[in-house]
């Protein structure tokens, strides 16, 4: 699967092996190409082994080469910046990928990339919700790695480049929504409707953390019932801690099991309290609410821009243009939420 | 153009009937997400064209009385938005009336793109209202 405009050429694949020989302080590397990975519409994820002769990495590791593909879409961080903020977060034992090496220079490969270490495992979300009973444990252990994710605060050296949200993270959440939707905020009366709900009850600001910001079924790969690697930082950013809860519970992530609240795997309860074991702070149930008509209308605002990379010409794809079809379903999501609280009391 | 028939509609659904019948069976494994999605994109235009704009008059009445206008729905709904940003509609019960209107024009869109989803959700909204009569959710 080399070539095709997916893999390496022999010319590409060449100059990669002997920088990444410089960077291992190795007498030699040989790069295995081994076929595009699935998943990603945004990034392009290339299955390598990489044989390192001497130096610190000596030996044979399988690994991922990461890069961006031809259009991303607004919320997406540059590869070199979310190989930082891989590494930040590895560095807190959180079960994440090793980056191992990150290459800046888009003339080497055509853009930057960045090599991690290989998890194995799937992380087809329609695969991993399939269990006769819910997988408790998985769900704890979910809510377990992202308190140490969140331990990751504003100050962390090497992540000067993440912007922080203003006024507070709800804000400019809320702004930022209203900006990727463009014409569709002021037409999609859905949108429009779901734009004014989260400006008149946004929360009031807290902590601020580092949030993977597409933490789901999906995103987490897993090998036997365990949890193996999260994966997918491309939209990570300085926020309010909920919102990666509520992008977790939020009705599009549960792959048909909306019997099981926590990402299609398991109920609530598992998932906060595995949270509170390690973040140190406890779950805000109303303020995940708030996240979770949040997180319909982000990935409404992903959808469009998905769509708009292939309506625009840039990318011609099938897969871009069904993304963009996808709007109704998201809304629906949305206004049956917003029916839940309005139910429930407590926002305006 | 003279008007040619078969029209795009009938095509489309022609087409799309001939390539679940005689392609997907023999599609191999590696193509078949891209199989699928050719048949999804040909199912949701198929469905698109057939549906033609109808129920649209309803949908534009009801957003009419909403907002106190009259029109068609292409005409009414950045009116509807307008309303919405301004704050007309911010009132609890103005709120529970135009989520009832925007419920009504999402499943009229979802009848086009995602039939399997509208039904899943009706279905769902059924069970719900025979198991807590008078709770609404």
């Amino acid at each position: 699967m080399s070539g095709g405009g997916t893999g390496l050429t022999a010319e590409r694949k060449a100059a990669l092996e002997s920088w990444l020989a410089g960077q291992a302080g190795a007498r030699a590397v040989t790069v295995t190409d081994e076929g595009r990975l699935s998943g990603g519409a945004i990034s392009l994820n290339l299955a390598v082994t990489l044989e390192i002769d001497g130096g610190r990495l000596d030996g044979r590791h399988a690994c991922v080469l990461r890069t961006g593909s031809a259009s991303g879409v607004s919320a997406s961080l540059g590869k070199v910046q979310e190989a930082a903020v891989l590494g930040a977060v590895f560095a807190t034992g959180a079960t994440v990928p090793e980056p191992l090496f990150v290459g800046s220079d888009p003339a080497m490969l055509g853009a930057p990339f960045y090599i991690m270490r290989r998890a194995a495992g799937i992380a087809a979300g329609f695969r991993i919700v399939k269990s006769d009973a819910p997988q408790r444990d998985l769900a704890r252990e979910l809510g377990r790695q992202l308190g140490l994710i969140h331990r990751v605060r504003p100050g962390t050296p090497g992540l000067e480049f993440l912007p922080l949200p203003e006024p507070t993270a709800a804000r400019q959440a809320a702004h930022d929504f209203r900006q990727w939707a463009g014409r569709y905020a002021v037409t999609d009366p859905v949108l429009t409707y779901g734009l004014r709900w989260l400006e008149r009850n946004a929360p009031p600001s807290g902590d601020l953390v580092l949030c993977h910001r597409d933490y789901r079924t999906g995103n987490y790969m897993v090998e036997d019932g365990r949890l193996s690697a999260i994966i997918d930082w491309e939209f990570a950013g300085w926020s309010d801690p909920m919102e990666d809860l509520g992008w977790f519970c939020a009705a599009c992530w549960r792959f048909g099991r909306n019997d099981r609240e926590a990402g299609g795997i398991a109920d609530r309860d598992d998932f906060y309290a595995g949270y509170e074991e390690t973040a140190g702070r406890r779950v805000d149930p109303h303020a995940v609410a708030y996240w979770e008509a949040a997180a319909c209308m982000r990935w409404a605002v992903i959808a469009i821009q998905q769509a708009n990379r292939h309506i625009s010409g840039t990318e011609p794809s099938l897969e871009l243009a069904l993304t963009g079809r996808m709007l109704p379903e998201i809304e629906l999501d949305l206004l049956l939420h917003l029916d839940a609280v309005a139910a429930r009391g407590g926002f305006v | 153009m003279i008007n040619d028939d078969p029209k795009a509609g009938d095509l489309v659904a022609i087409a799309l009937r001939s390539f679940r019948e005689s392609i997907l069976p023999v599609i191999p494994a590696d193509q078949r997400f891209t199989a699928l999605m050719i048949a999804n994109a040909l199912g949701v235009a198929e469905r698109e064209l057939a549906a033609g704009g109808k129920g649209e008059a309803g949908l534009a009445d009801a957003v009419g009385k909403l907002i106190n206008a009259k029109g068609d729905l292409r005409a009414l709904l950045p009116r509807l938005c307008t309303d919405i940003d301004v704050g007309r509609l911010d009132a609890p019960e103005r709120q529970a009336a135009l989520r009832a209107v925007l419920m009504d024009i999402t499943r009229a869109r979802l009848a086009v793109s995602n039939p399997k989803r509208l039904a899943a959700e009706t279905s769902r909204s059924e069970t719900q209202k025979f198991e807590t009569p008078g709770s609404g959710r």
